[in-house]
């Protein structure tokens, strides 16, 4: 491994150019999600009713004050693309972590314990694998009612079992280590093998999966503001700006093409990350297939 | 005759198993949906009724009653397919959802096969171009692809070949003007047998999109899926021998490289075609496509319960139905699973 010119090494993970790419993206869209009303040239929600609908400011009939024109109710393209960069990570961060937590919970109990835990457990998500992602998400929302936090909520409820699924295997696999006998020799709790011994063995899957989950959350949140069922329609998203622009698509097709794009940017930025980190995290990968 | 028995015993474990799944799923769902905060009685009565014609129509439907109950009948009659009436249509659940179910089935089968074909053609590519140059390529553009989820793919599709192009149309089944053939309810099969050629063209027409961004936004991760297990298959053993014996390289993939390596393929695709299926209602949505998901949307903005519980149960029995075709088909396609 090279030497870093401070003489620490550089984590080889950092050095993937797709790790790298991604944590760039992920950069971009904090940056704008953050300093949104500093960087967003008008109110996302102020209606000109006089200018609907009008251009981006190179085509023909564009307004600099709107650089990617208006909605069908005059609103800045450009900033509510910017304040959806808000809602679209806060989701993706929270409720990543908040399925990582509950997933990675009974994938640990599932595959240390096995026996009758591990049924239970493996009933319960094939119950929840047999409904589409989507339908379950749409209904759970039905039940909560809309707002960020059901949003969350509901991604949670739903996708955990991504978490509990793939990480069963995995601890299965960590539990049948020496160094996991060792551990229950000397004595240690289940909590504390689990935690010391175990934990740290499924930490790097842990990490790609969350990073994957994050776009798959952005995804779930823009489908579900698209069909009107996520935050409020005072708070701008990409998946409203998308029902917005499907309205008027033969007079506006570039109100499309912003969210749309948007959406793919964050998404890609997300994957790529957990590849990098898949290739480079993953010590069963072949040094080959890492290259 | 020993193969049949096999998958016979595997179809009578699995609709055993699928039945307690079942009831948990229907249970779960009638469970979320009485938290909502509206109240159904009101919503079947005009909005000047009175306070007790509003109890009277709780009591009569039964919501007064403990949930477990409510529960019980609402199964008693779920058994005797009857799922309830629309609040909102003023129409017995089961008719909408048999007006509807077929064209989704149609959407999902049809997708199926685009993915299919997609993803074996594009694994193949991935796989023969491995270790070159164009692999890396390919292989960022994989990830691209992954990136783009079937909603957007609609849309870009539509934005495309619809709005900026105008070669083919994007709103609903059938052009107007074309008049639609019922005997089966599946508008393809139906306008083949009364043999309207022009109504079933005009048909396969509108479905081109909507197929293709279902298809296409499935095939990435199947194509991936079946480069790495040719990769896998490709270091046994068995294809040294068949290089050994003198077999042409297109042999050796096809007889054995491709047979080992679509096992995994294929239980990827169980699990996705179930996920693909809930896919559909975004596409229906986008495309105006008269299905069930725009039956479920419907229903969800109406906040019209009877439907939203038999629409999800039927999603999950679509899926349930899916998973255990993909299972019987492996153990067909699997001879080491076939002899015990």
């Amino acid at each position: 491994m090279q030497q870093h010119a401070k003489g620490r090494p550089v984590p080889l993970w950092l050095k993937s150019g797709r790790v790298q790419t991604g944590l760039v993206i992920i950069f971009i869209l904090a940056v704008c999600a953050i300093f949104a009303p500093y960087l967003a040239p008008n109110d996302p929600n102020e209606q000109n009713l006089l200018s609907i609908l009008t251009p981006p400011v190179w085509a023909d009939g564009g307004d600099a004050m709107f650089p990617l024109g208006t909605d069908s109710l005059g609103r800045c393209v450009l900033s509510r693309l910017i304040f959806g960069a808000r809602v679209a990570l806060t989701v993706a961060f929270t409720a990543s972590i908040g399925a990582m937590i509950i997933g990675a919970f009974f994938a640990h109990v599932a595959g240390y314990f096995g026996g009758w835990v591990d049924w239970v457990i493996g009933r319960i998500v094939e119950i929840w694998l047999s409904f589409p992602p989507v339908i379950l998400s749409l209904i759970l929302m039905v039940g909560l009612g809309t707002g960020l936090r059901n949003v969350v909520l509901a991604i949670v409820l739903v996708d955990w079992t991504r978490f509990c699924r793939v990480l069963r295997s995995e601890v299965i696999v960590l539990r049948r280590r020496d160094y996991v006998s060792a551990a229950q020799l000397i004595g240690f709790s289940h909590w504390r093998t689990i935690t010391r011994e175990i934990l740290p063995g499924t930490l790097p899957l842990l990490i790609t999966l969350m990073s994957l989950e994050m776009g798959v959350a952005i995804i779930v949140e823009a489908i579900l503001s698209f069909v009107g069922m996520s935050v409020g329609s005072e708070t701008a998203a990409w998946g409203q700006m998308i029902a917005d622009a499907r309205q008027n698509i033969y007079e506006a097709p570039f109100n499309l093409i912003a969210p749309i794009f948007a959406i793919f940017f964050a998404v890609f930025g997300f994957n790529i990350l957990g590849d990098g980190l898949r290739r480079t995290l993953d010590t069963r990968l072949t040094q080959t297939e890492r290259t | 005759m020993r193969m049949i028995a096999t998958i016979a015993k595997l179809l009578v474990k699995r609709v055993l198993t699928a039945i307690p799944i079942l009831l948990l799923v229907s249970a779960l769902l009638f469970c979320i949906l009485r938290i909502l905060p509206v109240d159904p009685a009101a919503m079947s009565l005009p909005p000047n009724a009175t306070v007790q014609e509003v109890e009277a129509m709780r009591t009569e439907m039964g919501l007064n009653l403990p949930l477990y109950q409510q529960y019980g009948i609402w199964l008693n009659k779920l058994f005797h397919g009857d799922i309830g009436r629309s609040i909102h249509f003023r129409q017995d659940v089961t008719s909408l959802i048999g007006s509807t179910l077929p064209a989704t089935i149609e959407l999902a089968v049809i997708a199926m096969m685009v993915a299919t074909v997609f993803g074996l053609a594009g694994g193949l590519f991935l796989f023969y171009v491995r270790g070159t140059r164009a692999e890396a390529v390919m292989d960022f553009v994989s990830i691209l692809l992954l990136s783009l989820p079937e909603f957007l793919w609609s849309l870009f599709l539509l934005l495309i070949f619809g709005v900026f192009f105008e070669v083919l149309p994007f709103t609903g089944r059938l052009s107007p003007g074309f008049e639609r053939p019922v005997v089966t309810g599946f508008l393809l099969l139906d306008s083949l047998i009364t043999g309207k050629i022009s109504t079933f063209l005009n048909a396969l027409q509108h479905m081109i999109l909507p197929c293709l961004a279902l298809g296409i936004a499935l095939s990435p991760s199947l194509m991936r899926v079946l480069r790495s297990s040719l990769l896998d298959a490709y270091q046994d053993d068995y294809i040294q021998q068949a290089r050994l014996r003198g077999l042409s390289e297109k042999r050796i993939l096809i007889r054995h490289g491709l047979k080992n390596a679509i096992l995994p393929t294929l239980s990827l695709m169980g699990v996705q075609f179930g996920f693909l299926f809930g896919g559909t209602l975004l596409v229906e949505i986008i495309y105006s496509y008269p299905g069930m998901g725009n039956l479920m949307v419907d229903a969800i903005r109406n906040a019209d319960l009877p439907i939203i519980q038999g629409a999800g149960l039927t999603y999950c029995v679509a899926v349930l139905v899916i998973s255990i075709v993909v299972d019987s088909l492996y153990l067909i396609l699997n001879p080491k699973l076939r002899v015990r």
